[in-house]
């Protein structure tokens, strides 16, 4: 990347409490479209097969959509099955909350998770979470807020019941016994986000998330709920009438297929961060690999905005070995500038994530970055400007950015930090209506893996929101279908019907989905878990 | 800052590996081609899974870290330690009527809280530095307020339950203080106000 030396851009930069205003700004579209990610026309394809066929997805996305499976029928027999009401699969902050209240609601519950329980992109949140409670605020202008930074391409009503819904989310995660920051009446401190009219944001430090889940995690660990860590979900089963009637797990600690036969199954895995598209950092957790989107897929559920991923405009990008690493857009809230390598403003700040991002990469594109040296470049978060106006803000607010600056050898409150656009949320994802359920019956879809709540661009803080209001209404509703008689046969004949209409399409069946771990942590290869591949395979094999 | 620059030698569950010196444990036994799936979460240091004992060069004391946090350093020693056995605890919020029976109510929860033998295993253990020793006498005390906040950076990581001997589940007893600080105590005037007038229906969306 051509732009000023990173060593040459620290010696030019001075703190400064107060810097003049960016020049005029393009239209927003504009910018997308010559600088944003989703725009580039060599990331998308057309689909073949499936529900979406004709529809426009990410090209690595598509391939997953339209792989093989990573069963058959004959690895199946034998496998243990085990009943249950409700099962839910994954244990991120919609699948917790999903859980706590279908088991209240007196349902039996089993959350199956791919990894420790709260391993999840929950767990790294930061800036917080959107309720308008402030006087000046309402949620007819949390909804107009989140409409216009959809791009429009939104289902309105997921968003109204969403922000209705807000306060209330906030409450029951109090009674859970999560933790807010409170002022000294006992108020709940808010604070604005990009593109938001009013300060709604409510927080826990910079640890939102990682509060938010522990106190789940906690509940369901104190609870009869059954949990089964490192027990990916590889395939959905469906019964005779077409429901979604259980899932197909495999389980890493003991090796072997087990199957689950529910009257509801929930699915709540998550986003794609670690299928890094377009070569992205990401900054999300080791098992955001887009899973649920491929089960559900398979088994006849519509997605939607498949083209459409939020690339958050503050990962860091120097040091090498931790970039895509996310700061919180709190540090822009709280009023940190961006500034190219001639030290210069060029964007609104609290613009929505992905104008700033595109603007971001306008910068380094055109030659006013600031370079590494190695190939990779950035912009300066400048957050010695926050410390000049608000001595002593980091330490008390940002407690996980100053560990960050540590790792980094940076001390944030004195210089700035080398930032690129990150990897960051699957905007897109399973259609759902209000209640989350999917067009296939006896299937939901919760939280990152759904789609239509945020429509082309989230607002910060609206997922968290997202997460809990949809996972409860979830987790009411699969509860409710704890009283119907259990599905007779179970099966995975949705398989045939696939790889019949790949064969058709002329595709190639040597890619299997869902893809579970990325590429590097080389689970294909890994020896301890030989008897979780297909049977023919390991046949082939020998 | 160069890529090719010197390699560290280190070994990583018996096994010799060499890898560039900014690199994680974690990343470092992919980099050598070695698989690894457990005890892999968020590689940002808050989820608690990647949890390590770790023996330096200089050193015959071993330590406990989380190994997306432990840069490779010569001579290393690196074990991962699996799957932390859940917590046998068992216990309902909503099970305690009032604020006045908390602490009565925690003892009932939490037996073993009395039992601490201040041993310090806990805080040693700890890789967040926590001081979890000082928490659970809180806690024990009824401070569950002062004790909620020492683990305010806890991530669940399991270790002081691992090494307790007394089977207390420090961690555990640092949440529930946190939990009912919350769940009696918080009740934010501009929430409820809010909830009030939505609850009246006053605040409808027009879609
Ligand atoms: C660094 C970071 C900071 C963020 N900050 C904020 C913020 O400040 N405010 C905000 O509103 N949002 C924020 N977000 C977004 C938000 O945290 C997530 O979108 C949200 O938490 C997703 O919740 P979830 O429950 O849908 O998914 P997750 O929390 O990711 O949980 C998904 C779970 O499913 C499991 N899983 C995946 N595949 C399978 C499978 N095949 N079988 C079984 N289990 C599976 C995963 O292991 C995981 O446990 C942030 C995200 C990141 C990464
Ligand atoms: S208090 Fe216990 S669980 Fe929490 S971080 Fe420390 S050792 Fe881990
Ligand atoms: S390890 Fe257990 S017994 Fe020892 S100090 Fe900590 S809580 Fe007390
Ligand atoms: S992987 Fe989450 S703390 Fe290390």
């Amino acid at each position: 990347m051509k732009g000023t030396p990173i060593e040459q851009a620290l010696a030019e930069y001075t703190a400064a409490a107060q810097r003049p205003a960016p020049g005029a700004q393009p239209d927003t579209r504009e910018l997308l479209r010559a600088f944003h990610p989703d725009h580039d026309a060599h990331a998308k394809v057309t689909l073949q097969v499936g529900p979406n066929k004709g529809d426009i997805c990410h090209r690595q996305v598509a391939q997953l959509l339209q792989a093989d499976a990573r069963i058959d029928e004959a690895d199946l027999a034998g496998s243990p099955v085990t009943e249950t009401d409700v099962l839910v699969i994954g244990g991120g902050g919609a699948g917790c909350a999903a859980a706590l209240v279908a088991q209240q609601q007196g349902a039996r519950v089993i959350i199956a998770t791919k990894l420790r329980l709260g391993d999840s992109n929950t767990v790294m949140a930061e800036g917080g979470i959107q309720a308008s409670i402030e006087k000046d605020d309402t949620p007819q202008m949390h909804f107009d807020d989140t409409i216009r930074a959809s791009r429009q391409v939104v289902d309105r009503e997921l968003v109204a019941e969403m922000v209705s819904d807000a306060p209330d989310v906030i409450r029951w995660l109090i009674q859970q016994g999560m933790q807010f920051d409170l002022d000294d009446y006992g108020d709940l401190m808010t604070r604005r986000a990009g593109g938001t009219s009013a300060a709604r944001v409510v927080y826990y430090r910079d640890y939102t998330g990682l509060e938010m889940m522990r106190v789940l995690r906690e509940a369901i660990r104190t609870s009869d709920i059954e949990v089964w860590d490192y027990s990916p979900a590889v395939e959905l089963l469906s019964s005779e009438s077409g429901y979604c009637a259980g899932a197909v797990i495999s389980s890493l600690k003991e090796r072997q297929h087990k199957l689950v036969r529910a009257k509801a199954v929930i699915l709540a895995t998550g986003g794609i961060g670690r299928m890094h598209l377009n070569e992205f950092p990401t900054s999300n957790h080791f098992g955001a690999t887009g899973d649920g989107l491929v089960l559900a897929y398979r088994l006849g559920a519509r997605l939607r905005d498949l083209d459409s991923f939020q690339y958050h405009p503050s990962g860091l990008a120097y040091p090498q070995h931790l970039a895509g690493t996310l700061i919180t857009e709190g540090v822009r809230s709280a009023g940190a500038y961006l500034l190219n390598g001639r030290g210069e403003r060029f964007v609104d700040e609290l613009q929505p994530r992905d104008h700033v991002a595109a603007a971001i990469i306008r910068e380094c594109a055109e030659g006013r970055g600031i370079s590494t040296g190695s190939g990779s470049g950035g912009v300066w978060l400048d957050t010695p400007s926050v410390e000049l106006r608000n001595p002593g803000l980091f330490e008390a607010r940002f407690p996980k950015l100053i560990q960050l600056g540590k790792k980094c050898g940076i001390d944030p409150r004195h210089q700035p930090m080398l930032i690129y656009p990150t990897l960051h949320y699957q905007n897109g994802g399973v259609v759902i209506d209000r209640n989350g359920q999917t067009n296939v019956p006896g299937l939901f879809c919760i939280g990152e893996a759904s789609g239509g709540v945020h429509g082309r661009n989230r607002l910060m803080g609206n997922s968290l929101l997202d997460i809990i209001s949809f996972g409860r209404r979830a987790g009411a509703h699969a509860a409710g279908r704890a009283h119907d008689r259990g599905h007779k046969k179970i099966s995975i004949e949705h398989l045939s019907n696939l790889r019949r209409e790949l064969t058709l399409a002329g595709m190639p069946l040597d890619s299997k989905g869902p893809l579970l771990f990325p590429g590097y942590a080389n689970f294909e290869n890994d020896s301890d878990y030989a008897g979780l591949r297909k049977n023919s395979e390991r046949e082939g094999m020998q | 800052m160069s890529g090719n620059a010197h390699e560290i030698h280190l070994t990583i569950n018996g096994k010799d590996i060499s890898a560039p010196p900014y690199l994680s444990v974690i990343q470092a036994l992919w980099h050598a081609g070695y698989p690894r799936v457990k005890s892999v979460g968020c590689l940002e240091g808050v989820c608690g899974s990647c949890r390590v004992m770790v023996r330096r060069a200089d050193s015959r004391q071993v330590t406990t870290e989380l190994g997306c946090q432990v840069l490779v350093e010569e001579g290393m020693q690196v074990n991962f330690l699996l799957f932390p056995t859940p917590t046998h605890h068992r216990y309902q919020l909503d099970e305690i009527k009032n604020s006045w029976e908390v602490q009565a109510r925690f003892h009932q929860f939490f037996p073993e809280a009395e039992k601490c033998r201040h041993c310090g295993g806990c805080n040693t253990t700890c890789p967040k530095g926590i001081q979890v020793e000082k928490g659970v006498e809180l806690a024990s005390k009824g401070k569950f307020r002062e004790a909620g906040e020492l683990f305010g950076e806890c991530v669940l990581c399991n270790l002081c339950q691992t090494a307790c001997p007394e089977s207390i589940a420090p961690n555990h007893v640092g949440l529930f203080s946190r939990r009912v600080t919350a769940y009696f105590h918080t009740r934010p005037s501009n929430l409820i106000r809010r909830l009030e007038r939505l609850r009246k229906g006053e605040l409808q969306v027009v879609t």
